[in-house]
């Protein structure tokens, strides 16, 4: 009876210290991201998974609302785009360890999302932001690169069950290849399996309306949000 | 007025005859320029100034030339892939609008991509004569009749992320400022060299350049561009103007910057180009800074010139005028070089505005 006594109150200490570790963890990593802080990031996640720590809540509860806050920063101009990098930088790392572990798990990304900038348009920082933070907000992103075709972004949908395809272009002269892109996606018969978001600097709300896109947003922070509403309406 | 003397009133806060302007396009349309004026074009024509034989901008009735010093020669070097003398790499990306089809230059390779890279890199020698013809030439003939200006863009910031990439550089100016530092440096002490040899020269105004606006903030915060952009500007500006005392600076950058205009004032600056109408308010800068500052630029590339209608063209060249060019200090100008994308009527319609609209009559 003793021994059963203490057994249970040995797991019960366990336990409480290990929730008191895990949320620790969660929050340093979170706090790491956030700051942009790599080598802290990679050695708290991984002291996080060898303490047993599970990858999913790794993800939900210290990278996702790490780059959520940093989103969030962004929007309130406390940050800027050298500071999205080293975050969006942080993150990858960490989430490179839990990846293999991912992998293994139950957990369904928010979303499949590629992206790419149009045709003839090799501008990408913007691209790479909202697919940085797309990962961050744990949707599975496939990064078409530059100057990608209307073919290639049919070709994604159709190998990679794409949900959301996200659209860039800097350039005037380059923007109405979403158009084009559009109508070929449509063509295909494929509009009705993809949302289609686009973003760059000459885009606008109107435009996105004129070419039958559902939706714009401004900046990668943003594009996050308009991508889980129009996910979460499928 | 001569248009020198348009321009030297409009700088000095006076009212010209009429606005002043200038205007830049890019090698496509000056193609269709000289094809719809029946004249025979000579060359690639250099939107930032180099080597061109400005015939296009004398028969448009413009008020300043330019002439380029520096990497921004780079663009539009050759119509084939191609590494430019600092080692960067060029693609060529084709592109259609409804008037045809054309090619940007565009930089896929940055010399500077390995940390370790700069210890042995050599950049380009700013001194040698020959850089200089084509300036000296163009003073000697035009600058009796026009307000001339150097151009020195792409000064710091643009040509460092060229040799670096320009996530990387932003990378760098966070996690390892010494190397930023030094990169950055390259392109100072460059285009810093030939700004001086241009004012020696006798141009009016040099024009220095980096872009750190996007299309509704800065690029990179105000307290990083007061690290790394600020001081070299500073210094960049004091000792141009320590050579000729008249000498005017002006400085491009796209997109929204307001949180720095207060700094550039404060360092020398005398004129802010483009203000882009989608990200800043021309007339709220104007209102704001006009005592201090003058503007060269206003006419939106990004929605009126290339999607609007002739009308929507005239109105916004009118509002401007009423608005930044009050009391003078505005020369109009499109936000970029013309794009293949604008319509002549469009085109024409600004150039016609502007000429045929005396100051005495807004």
């Amino acid at each position: 009876m003793d021994d059963g006594k203490h057994d249970l109150q040995y797991a019960l200490f366990i336990h409480l210290n290990l929730g008191v570790a895990m949320e620790q963890y969660l929050e340093q990593i979170s706090q790491a991201v956030v700051k942009g802080d790599q080598n802290a990031t990679i050695e708290l996640v991984q002291a996080a998974v060898d303490a047993q720590v599970d990858a999913n809540t790794i993800m939900q509860k210290g990278l996702i609302p790490a780059m959520s806050d940093v989103g969030r920063l962004y929007e309130q101009g406390e940050y800027f785009v050298p500071e999205m990098l080293i975050s969006a930088r942080a993150m990858k790392a960490g989430l490179e360890i839990i990846k293999p572990l991912l992998a293994g798990s139950d957990l369904k990304p928010a979303g499949t999302v590629a992206v790419g900038t149009v045709k003839g348009d090799l501008h990408d920082i913007g691209k790479n932001l909202v697919g940085i933070m797309l990962e961050g907000a744990g949707f599975s992103v496939h990064d078409l690169g530059t100057d990608v075709s209307p073919e290639q972004f049919i070709e994604a949908i159709r190998t990679n069950q794409v949900d959301l395809i996200g659209m860039s272009a800097l350039l005037t002269t380059t923007m109405p290849m979403m158009e084009t892109t559009t109508n070929a996606i449509t063509r295909a018969g494929l509009r009705n399996q993809v949302k289609i978001i686009i973003g760059g600097a000459p885009i606008t709300q109107a435009y996105a309306d004129k070419i039958g896109a559902d939706g714009f947003a401004p900046d990668a922070s943003q594009a996050v949000k308009l991508a889980i509403n129009l996910v979460n309406q499928r | 007025m001569k248009p020198r003397e348009r321009v030297e009133t409009a700088l000095n806060h006076e009212i010209p005859d009429r606005c002043p302007m200038q205007i830049s396009f890019t090698p496509e349309f000056a193609d269709r320029l000289y094809h719809d004026m029946q004249m025979k074009g000579r060359g690639i024509h250099n939107p930032h100034g180099g080597g061109n034989t400005y015939e296009l901008e004398r028969v448009l009735g413009e008020d300043m030339l330019l002439t380029s010093v520096g990497w921004a020669n780079s663009y539009y070097l050759d119509d084939k892939p191609y590494i430019d003398e600092w080692d960067i790499g060029w693609d060529i990306q084709p592109y259609q609008t409804p008037f045809g089809s054309g090619h940007y230059t565009e930089i896929v390779g940055h010399p500077l991509a390995d940390d370790d890279a700069i210890s042995d890199y050599q950049p380009p020698d700013p001194t040698r004569p020959e850089l200089y013809d084509a300036s000296r030439q163009m003073i000697r003939d035009f600058k009796d009749e026009y307000w001339i200006v150097g151009v020195t863009v792409t000064t710091i910031f643009e040509t460092a992320w060229a040799l670096r990439g320009y996530e990387q550089i932003m990378l760098d100016m966070s996690l390892n400022p010494d190397l930023a530092n030094a990169i950055m440096e390259i392109p100072y002490r460059y285009h810093l060299t030939a700004a001086k040899k241009l004012v020696e020269l006798g141009v009016d105004m040099i024009w220095i350049g980096d872009d750190m606006g996007t299309q509704d903030r800065m690029l990179i915060s105000p307290i990083m561009w007061r690290q790394f952009l600020k001081p070299r500007m500073a210094n960049f500006i004091a000792e141009i103007k320590s050579l000729n005392p008249t000498l005017k600076v002006a400085y491009h950058t796209d997109g929204k910057v307001d949180p720095i205009i207060p700094d550039l004032i404060e360092i020398g600056l005398d004129v802010l180009n483009p203000i882009q109408p989608a990200s800043m308010d021309p007339a709220q800068i104007k209102k704001e800074y006009g005592d201090h500052l003058c503007f060269w630029g206003t006419i939106d590339e990004q929605r009126t010139l290339p999607f609007g209608k002739p009308s929507d063209v005239e109105a916004e060249i009118r509002h401007r005028l009423r608005t930044v060019g009050k009391d003078g200090g505005l020369i109009l100008s499109p936000t970029h070089h013309v794009q293949l994308d604008t319509p002549l009527e469009n085109f024409w319609m600004m150039v016609n505005t502007i000429s045929n609209t005396p100051y005495s009559s807004i």
